[in-house]
């Protein structure tokens, strides 16, 4: 009879979205499984598990991270937000608003990672230029390059947010 | 001047609210009670025959469900050259076994515990090589798919070559390059008795379903294939064993199974585009009238065929057809190799093709002494197409991608293209030139055809529901080029209402009717063309019912946003939820086979680029882009430009940095990641126009072609040619990443001594 | 991935001895982007875990007389962006400021981006029994080396990837390494190793040892700092080439010069020669292109990466001309 791998597991606390999740955790498990495959929060996405699309990103204590690149055993004690604390469809945030006048997407599936980028970026600067926007969100790669659209929105974020 | 309620408006993307709050499900996202999950056990050699496989000890790792390999699957078939499991493998990648367990974990470690016996066999992983003679066979058959190449003539070539004053011949290479989308492909199913569930990521849930019916032996009533949203694909996403693997570990397991691939999967077992190597020959005037043209293809379909011979046949489509000439051919020779597969990407093999006539095209035009756009201003083809005779019998519809002369196009807006963007380029005044010796700067451009969206067969249906609302259903998937958006925008067009009033439902080939592949740029003239009759049918069939209601004459009512009202009369009026309590539903289904049988449907483009090479490190920036487009009417303005500007940039990859390297002596991909792979990122992307020429299509929805795919193909070309321009080194070979440029500039300087 | 065991440190004492007992199956994570990655792609298998994150002391920059300190845990954000780096030791800030993205560098540490493992493809592919790990052959060798080693190779011929070495190396950086009872320090130069001094390591760490800090002298008036990085595309690549500058300019002269080089060696790569050449130089004399040659003068060049000797040499000459024009 094969044997089953011996694994470790931990109770930990999350904090995601402002509330505290009490939960078992195997040790491998990422900060990105967690979101997804416990709490249901599916807003992040696993598009290479590796650190190097930013489909996944979350902001822990503010920052952006590849939660893919994160264990959940190295986040206890810590604030993650994710996209799925921003709002909802038929609430759009100032920042949504502006990706959905701008047309900031297509296939949608990078979609949340930039909006928490861009979260992180306005929060600590809300006027930024376009380089700055730039160097702020170039962790995330969109496959459907609508970069130029997504850059545009995020203008005009800052914008709406001014006035 | 027509005036429109919601075409060429930038209405939202309707799908976009759901994906910017995190609500859009994709197909990982889809959680079932009981699912277990699925991994698959893939070939570390290019080509061996499996001689045994020993599932024991993964069979009996607690939590392992079911197990399938090449020896107890199904005997069906997922392609013609494509079993559901084969005891050959063919790449290194090549599905060999799978198996379900509790958590992904899990199914990893079962994985490991699988013994397989193989035996090794000869491979070859270069397409030149694998032609020849004494190349190692990855098939009985032999390498060469068809056992000759796919010929098309118009006219002569000999003759063609004997009227010209010069010939030129070149040959240019281009990678295979992975669409590589952000989604990584994954599929979910679940059986209840003999009914199958799938949830895939597709862009035709039909195609699927027929696929899988056939694949698994199942009555295609039996399966239901659900599309969910999908990360895109780019065309990618052409069907792989994955949906039939996880069927068949679902039925043994009893239980639904989900398979995500790994990024590393997704660029391996996945799709990409063709490696190409092409020659081209032309013959022209000393004036540059071009009098013969003759393009050679040899393209790697890897280890499967896909949609291999859509794409070898759209290689040669710019040879035989964007310059006005009575004599070309195209041999396309698509061949078999120990790599992973090709597949339909963007533009299938149009930029290849593009790529090697656009720059012979420069060549030409600077040897005769003659401005390479006014070459092409000179050559084009034309509203009236292709001298020749027409071969299609009269009552046939026309072929989106002609060989024969003699059919007119729908329209025809290249010249406008290449007006408006050298234009808009400055193309009259050279770059100028920084301080700095080590930067150079120019300009070059690229034109060309692609077919125009007249693609398969396709259904709508309009509903008036129960309660008033007014739904579109259409099997299409959008994948993220906004189908979802132009959809609704013809049926409001058409009916008389606004926008957002009208709803989708897209999707499921269990209550959608039958739709094609969102492929081949097709979606918006197709599907556009039966939305727009479905939705005129269901107009008139509204009006026709609410003329006894409101005891009147058809003819003397009009649909406006609430309902029904008389035309002189607007108080004599009904509200669509009237109509339907005192009607009942209301449905339609409009069929269409969309096409001419007089004129050829074909969107055209320009591009122009201005680049700085930076010849000390041999890199390339694009200072700026102007992609000059005729797609006849555009529907959608702020759609539009996000999908030029992003063919485009997702083709700078293309050209200046991606590429998919296979390793010669072991068949292995050695850069199957984003990061080794080189895609554009936000900091690549350059400064962009995008412009639209002012042509609407007589035969397209409210004067609609393809757009999708169309700016995917004059990348390579602009931005070649403008290389060439700014340092007057030609280099054929893509990606022109910059130890190619440095190996080019020191070989020419070198020649040049 | 393989299970294994994840444990916080809290005492240096306790991380150290714990990496010892569970040797040669544990390995210290901080941030973990880069060993994650090793342990999913199945070229590394590791039992234990041990996290340096609750290490007290060890997330600081702390500013002196004699130079700055700069806490192993300190992430590559700080450093990009921290006043006292961005203004003293500019080549510092942006060879930090170059690594990966934003999100990496939120995460990833000073520390972490010294000792992480090598990009070359035939190592991070578990189909390649490579030299680094226990294997017989370079696959690097003979073809499939575009993105290899021009300098300083023999057998192996990888490239060391960490960015903020190499300007480390050029600003005469002191490593400190630690472990349960006690500390060592050394040049920088001298953490790094060849493949042919150890073939399966890429620095001197012992079991049970860690980087706690790295020390920088502070340079005199009149020093200035530059680090260019070239990569295939605009963002988020690995060096194809990269060239850190230190120079101290006294009256117009060249006091002092170090320079070091990136992405073309198996360790970051210092060329004494070309410090000598440029020490005693005015700074009108300097003939860049002279010096970017020599600079890569002993170049082997492989069979796919011969650009790399042109590439680098106009680095060099590049990052030369701006320093002295400062």
């Amino acid at each position: 009879m094969a044997q089953l791998p011996i694994s470790y597991s931990a109770s930990i606390t999350l904090n995601v979205n402002g509330t505290d999740h009490q939960i078992e955790v195997d040790h491998r498990w990422t900060l990105l499984r967690v979101l997804r495959d416990v709490l249901g929060l599916t807003g992040a996405k696993r598009g290479c598990d590796r650190g190097e699309c930013g489909a996944c990103t979350v902001l822990v204590d503010g920052d952006p991270v590849c939660s893919c690149s994160m264990l959940a055993l190295q986040v206890g004690g810590r604030q993650v937000r994710t996209v799925e604390g921003l709002g909802d469809a038929n609430s759009l945030n100032v920042l949504q608003e502006a990706f959905l006048a701008e047309d900031g997407g297509q296939c949608g599936f990078c979609t949340p990672g930039f909006i928490m980028s861009a979260t992180a970026l306005l929060e600590s600067n809300t006027d930024p230029t376009e380089d700055e926007i730039k160097a702020a969100l170039v962790g995330n790669i969109c496959r459907c390059n609508a970069y130029g659209r997504i850059i545009e929105s995020v203008k005009a974020a800052a914008k709406s947010e001014a006035s | 001047m027509t005036t429109f309620k919601t075409i060429g408006k930038s209405e939202p993307r309707r799908d976009l609210p759901e994906k910017l709050t995190g609500e859009a499900k994709y197909t990982a996202d889809v959680q079932l009670p009981g699912m277990l999950f699925g991994k698959i056990l893939r070939s570390p050699h290019p080509h061996a025959r499996i001689l045994s496989i020993n599932v024991d000890a993964a069979r009996n790792l607690p939590g392992v469900r079911a197990v399938v390999t090449p020896f107890d699957a199904p005997k069906g078939q997922v392609a013609p050259d494509m079993p559901i499991l084969d005891t050959e493998a063919r790449y290194v990648g090549d599905e060999v076994a799978a198996v379900a367990a509790d958590d992904e974990d899990l199914a990893e470690a079962a994985l490991s515990l699988i013994e397989v016996k193989y035996e090794q066999l000869p491979f070859v992983t270069d397409a030149v090589e694998a032609i020849k003679p004494d190349a190692p066979q990855t098939r009985p058959g032999g390498n060469l798919v068809g056992g000759k190449p796919l010929t098309l003539i118009r006219g002569s070539v000999e003759e063609g070559f004997a009227q010209a004053d010069r010939i030129f011949e070149e040959t240019y290479s281009t990678p295979a390059h992975a669409g590589a989308a952000l989604e990584p492909r994954a599929a979910v199913a679940s059986w209840d008795g003999d009914n199958l569930t799938v949830w895939k990521s597709t862009r035709g849930v039909h195609a699927d379903q027929l696929a899988l019916s056939l694949a698994l032996d199942v009555p295609r009533g039996n399966i239901r294939v659900m599309g969910q949203n999908m990360g895109a694909g780019y065309g990618t996403k052409d069907e792989t064993r994955l949906g039939a693997i996880t069927a068949v570990l679902a039925q043994r397991a009893g239980r639904p199974v989900k398979i995500e691939l790994t990024r590393q999967e997704e660029f391996v077992a996945g799709r990409h585009r063709h490696g190409t190597t092409t020659t081209v020959r032309m013959g022209v005037k000393n004036d540059g009238t071009v009098t013969a043209v003759h393009a050679t293809t040899i393209m790697d379909t890897g280890a499967y065929l896909s949609s291999g011979p859509g794409v070898i046949r759209r290689a040669g489509q710019g040879a035989l057809y964007l310059y006005r000439c009575a004599n070309v051919q195209y041999d396309g020779y698509l061949t078999y190799t120990n790599t992973p597969s090709g597949g339909s990407y963007r533009a299938l093999g149009a930029p290849q093709g593009h790529f090697a006539l656009e720059s012979l095209a420069d060549t030409i035009s600077e040897a005769l002494g003659i401005d390479s756009l006014e070459f092409r201003l000179k050559n084009h083809v034309g509203l009236e197409g292709q001298p020749g005779e027409r071969v299609t019998p009269a009552n046939e519809v026309l072929d989106t991608q002609p060989v024969e002369g003699g059919v007119p196009f729908s329209s025809n807006g290249l010249r406008e293209c290449l007006q408006i963007g050298s234009e808009a380029i400055d193309w009259g005044q050279p770059s100028e030139q920084p301080e700095s010796g080590n930067l150079r700067r120019g300009k070059g451009m690229g034109m060309f055809i692609y077919r125009g969206g007249a693609g398969g067969r396709s259904i709508a249906r309009m509903r008036l529901e129960s309660d008033g609302s007014l739904r579109l259903l259409t099997g299409l998937m959008d994948v993220g080029e906004g189908s979802l958006t132009v959809m609704p925008q013809i049926a409001a067009e058409e009916l008389g209402v606004g926008y957002d009033q009208v709803l989708v439902t897209f999707g499921d080939s269990e209550t959608t009717p039958e739709a094609p592949l969102t492929a081949g740029s097709t979606a918006t003239f197709s599907t556009g063309t039966a939305t727009k009759e479905a939705a005129r049918q269901l107009k008139a069939r509204i009006i026709e019912v609410v003329a006894p209601l409101l005891d009147t004459e058809p003819s003397n009512l009009q649909i406006t946003d609430d309902g029904v009202e008389h035309i002189q009369y607007p108080e004599r009026s009904v509200s669509f939820a009237q109509i339907a309590e005192s009607a009942g539903e209301i449905e339609v289904e409009a069929a269409i086979s969309p096409g001419s049988r007089d004129h050829v449907i074909n969107s055209f483009g320009a591009h122009f680029a201005e680049v700085e090479v930076d010849t000390d490190t041999g890199q390339v920036r694009v200072l700026r882009y102007i992609a000059a487009h005729d797609s006849g009417r555009i529907l959608n303005p702020k759609l539009a430009i996000n999908q030029v500007e992003g063919g485009v940039s997702q083709m700078l990859g293309f050209t200046l940095s991606e590429q998919m390297l296979t390793d010669p002596r072991n068949g292995v991909t050695l850069n199957a990641s984003f990061l080794e792979h080189k895609s554009p990122t936000l900091q690549d992307f350059p400064k962009m126009q995008v412009l639209f020429a002012d042509v609407v299509d007589p035969v397209g929805p409210f004067g609609a072609k393809a757009l999708g795919e169309p700016p995917s193909i004059g990348v390579a070309p602009a931005v070649a040619n403008a290389i060439y321009n700014a340092i007057g080194v030609r280099i054929r070979d893509l990606p022109l990443t910059p130890d190619r440029v440095l190996n080019e500039i020191e070989a020419q300087r070198g020649d040049s001594q | 991935m393989k299970p294994f065991k994840f444990e916080q440190a809290t005492t240096a004492v306790q991380a150290s001895q714990t990496h010892v007992d569970a040797a040669p199956n544990a390995r210290f994570i901080a941030g973990g982007t880069d060993i994650l990655g090793e342990i999913k792609e199945g070229i590394l298998e590791v039992n234990i875990l041990v996290s340096l994150a609750g290490l007290s002391g060890a997330s600081e920059i702390i500013s002196s007389d004699v130079g700055l300190e700069i806490g192993a845990l300190v992430t590559l954000t700080r450093i990009a962006s921290d006043q006292s780096i961005v203004e003293t030791y500019p080549a510092l800030a942006q060879a930090a400021e170059s690594v990966a993205t934003p999100q990496i560098r939120n995460v990833g540490t000073l520390g972490g981006n010294l000792c992480q493992r090598p990009r070359c493809w035939y190592y991070r592919s578990p189909l390649f029994d490579c030299l680094k790990k226990g294997g017989v052959t370079c696959f690097a060798s003979d073809e499939g080396n575009k993105y290899h080693a021009i300098l300083g190779a023999e057998n192996c011929h990888i490239v060391h990837p960490s960015d903020v070495a190499v300007a480390l190396l050029a600003l005469d950086a002191t490593v400190v390494v630690s472990n349960a009872s006690s500390d060592r320090q050394m040049p920088i130069g001298d953490f790094f190793v060849s493949p042919d001094v150890n073939m399966l390591a890429e620095n001197v760490l012992e079991p049970g040892e860690f980087v706690s800090k790295v020390k920088i002298p502070k340079p005199s008036s009149g020093t200035r700092s530059v680090y260019l990085k070239a990569k295939e595309r605009q963002a988020y690549d690995f060096a194809l080439s990269s060239v850190a500058v230190s120079l101290e300019v006294r009256d117009e002269t060249i006091t002092q010069a170090h320079v070091a080089l990136g992405g073309v060696a198996p360790v970051p790569y210092s060329v004494p020669q070309v410090d000598s050449e440029l020490t005693g130089q005015k700074i009108r004399e300097v003939d860049v292109q002279a010096i970017g040659q020599l600079a890569v003068k002993d170049a082997q060049p492989l069979s796919d990466n011969s650009y790399k000797v042109r590439l680098t040499a106009s680095m060099v000459a590049r990052a030369v001309s701006r320093l002295i024009s400062e």
